[in-house]
């Protein structure tokens, strides 16, 4: 590629690269492809409340999500997933389905709404780290995106209440794990020794949960009580991510 | 529902056995049902007649009001109401009768996995299309919604109705997709069913479970279903085992039905698989 591939994320925090999942997906997944760009933080500018993050800029174009994103570097010839088959690609499709489904609702809640995680943990983090004034409007704006939803998914119309819906999306969360868990086994990755896109979303997933230091974790918990996904977190962050990630600034290659 | 309160309907479930009169409750079919209520019917119709279980199908104007959770289809079995496709496949284990007890925890697993993909992928594509597409919206969609009611009640609720499923594909991050997209989703999400489906008789190899219920109904129903254009019946056609597969349940769970109602194909339905 003649100019560098740019990849906007949220910055780092709690031992991993980004606090944010959807940052980590495409992070990890760049680790795992060996692709070349260059990681920019958003942090302290005003891209904290324009930008949908990640970002990856490409002479000119901006390619936005992350399935769109790991799409675009398939293309650009970095891909994890070219010794899987056909079946295993669409395992892979259905497992990250079923993480949109039933965890992400309760990641976002855990981080999100629970009042005590918000106020001590999520709030301060993202305050600190967006310039003056957004540091105002950001978190407040990510909780109510957040808020909604839950509420437009999960909840049943018209008892739009949160209390009511708590209880089903941490007991389905709880089994996602659990599910996740058996699947993977005791084998280092979903899909044999190496890792692939499906890794690179649940780690994405798995891994906020599993090292923020949440004051209200019933959550945490649990994953805690489930060795080979912590294992899992633990191995990628040493093998693929030894750098400190209290760094503002990441160039690669 | 809470947790306690589903524990307790378990077990009221656990202590009766399935009724003759279990009847299921639907928007009525040749005017008013839509694509994605007619493909959640279908799958639990046939998650039903797989178990054995018999019910009746009844077509009621207000069935999503008359719902629990606002979704339809909904079964009323003794004296328990369940809604959707997940509660009920619970509500029938309650009471003994399951599809999946084969399957090691690995398999159930990617059981689960399959399903919130044809959730994810296929049933969220069929609203968007039936309610983010305008075309469709004006065409289709808004008449058959509010056909029962007279007016100002049927532009009110059939507004209502797509506005709520608007915000919803809003905060999901789909108002961002065009139609083009939409329909690249579906491709991809037949081809992972397709891939995983392979030569099988069915998903998990000779017995049917309720993934197999779910994808006939969303299937069978984008097949016959008449919509502004053929492209999502196109998309899934070009998957020959899915048709296959598609073809097989219905001969397998409804020829008796089909025999009797050769007659009675609805206008929005073309009937039968071409």
């Amino acid at each position: 590629m003649a100019e560098p591939v740019e990849l906007f994320c949220w910055g780092g925090g709690w031992d991993l690269p980004s606090v944010h999942t959807d940052s980590l997906v495409v992070l990890a997944y760049v680790k795992f492809s060996g692709a070349k760009l260059a990681v920019k933080s958003i942090d302290w500018t005003w891209r904290t409340i324009t930008a949908s993050v990640p970002q990856l800029h490409y002479e000119g174009t901006t390619v936005t999500e992350p399935t769109q994103i790991l799409n675009f570097l398939r293309k650009q010839r970095f891909n994890a997933d070219f010794e899987l088959t056909a079946k295993q690609g669409a395992d892979t499709m259905a497992y990250i389905a079923l993480l949109e489904e039933k965890l992400r609702p309760t990641l976002l809640h855990t981080f999100w709404v629970d009042a005590e995680n918000y106020a001590n943990l999520t709030r301060p983090w993202f305050t600190s780290h967006s310039p003056f004034p957004l540091n105002f409007f950001v978190p407040g704006r990510q909780a109510s995106l957040a808020l909604s939803r839950i509420l437009l998914t999960k909840a049943e119309s018209p008892l739009l209440n949160i209390t009511e819906v708590e209880g089903k999306i941490y007991s389905e969360a709880k089994e996602c794990l659990n599910l996740l868990s058996h699947r993977l086994g005791n084998f280092h990755f979903f899909f044999g020794d190496t890792p692939t896109s499906l890794d690179a979303f649940v780690f994405g997933h798995i891994a906020p949960l599993f090292k923020a230091p949440l004051p209200s974790g019933q959550l945490q918990k649990h994953l805690n009580q489930l060795d080979n996904l912590c294992q899992f977190c633990n191995a990628i962050l040493k093998n693929y991510f030894t750098d400190p990630p209290a760094e503002k600034r990441m160039d690669y290659g | 529902m809470s947790l306690a309160a589903e524990a307790f309907v378990s077990q009221i479930a656990a202590a009766e056995p399935w009724p003759e009169n279990a009847t299921l409750y639907q928007p009525l079919k040749e005017d008013q049902i839509l694509l994605s209520d007619s493909a959640s019917s279908l799958a639990v119709q046939t998650f039903l007649r797989m178990c054995g279980l018999p019910v009746l199908v009844s077509c009621r104007a207000n069935a999503e009001y008359m719902s629990p959770s606002g979704k339809v289809p909904f079964i009323h079995v003794g004296n328990q109401v369940v809604s959707e496709l997940g509660p009920i496949v619970q509500f029938t284990k309650a009471k003994g009768h399951s599809l999946s007890d084969g399957l090691d925890d690995v398999q159930r697993a990617e059981m689960k996995a399959y399903m919130e993909l044809v959730n994810n992928m296929l049933l969220t594509a069929e609203l968007y299309i039936q309610w983010c597409d305008d075309h469709t919206a004006t065409e289709i969609s808004r008449p058959r919604y509010s056909s029962p009611y007279s007016w100002p009640l049927n532009h009110i609720l059939a507004y209502q109705k797509q506005w709520e499923v608007r915000r919803k594909m809003n905060a999901i991050g789909w108002s961002g997709k065009s139609l083009e997209q939409v329909y690249e989703d579906v491709s991809q999400c037949c081809q992972a069913l397709s891939q995983r489906l392979g030569t099988q008789p069915y998903f998990f190899s000779k017995q049917p479970t309720e993934l197999d219920a779910l994808v006939f109904g969303h299937l069978f129903t984008i097949l016959t279903t008449q919509l502004t254009n053929d492209e999502l019946a196109e998309k899934v056609k070009s998957y020959t085992n899915l048709l296959s597969f598609c073809h097989r349940i219905e001969q397998t769970y409804f020829k008796e039905h089909e025999r009797e109602s050769q007659s009675g194909s609805s206008r929005h339905s073309k009937g039968s698989l071409p």
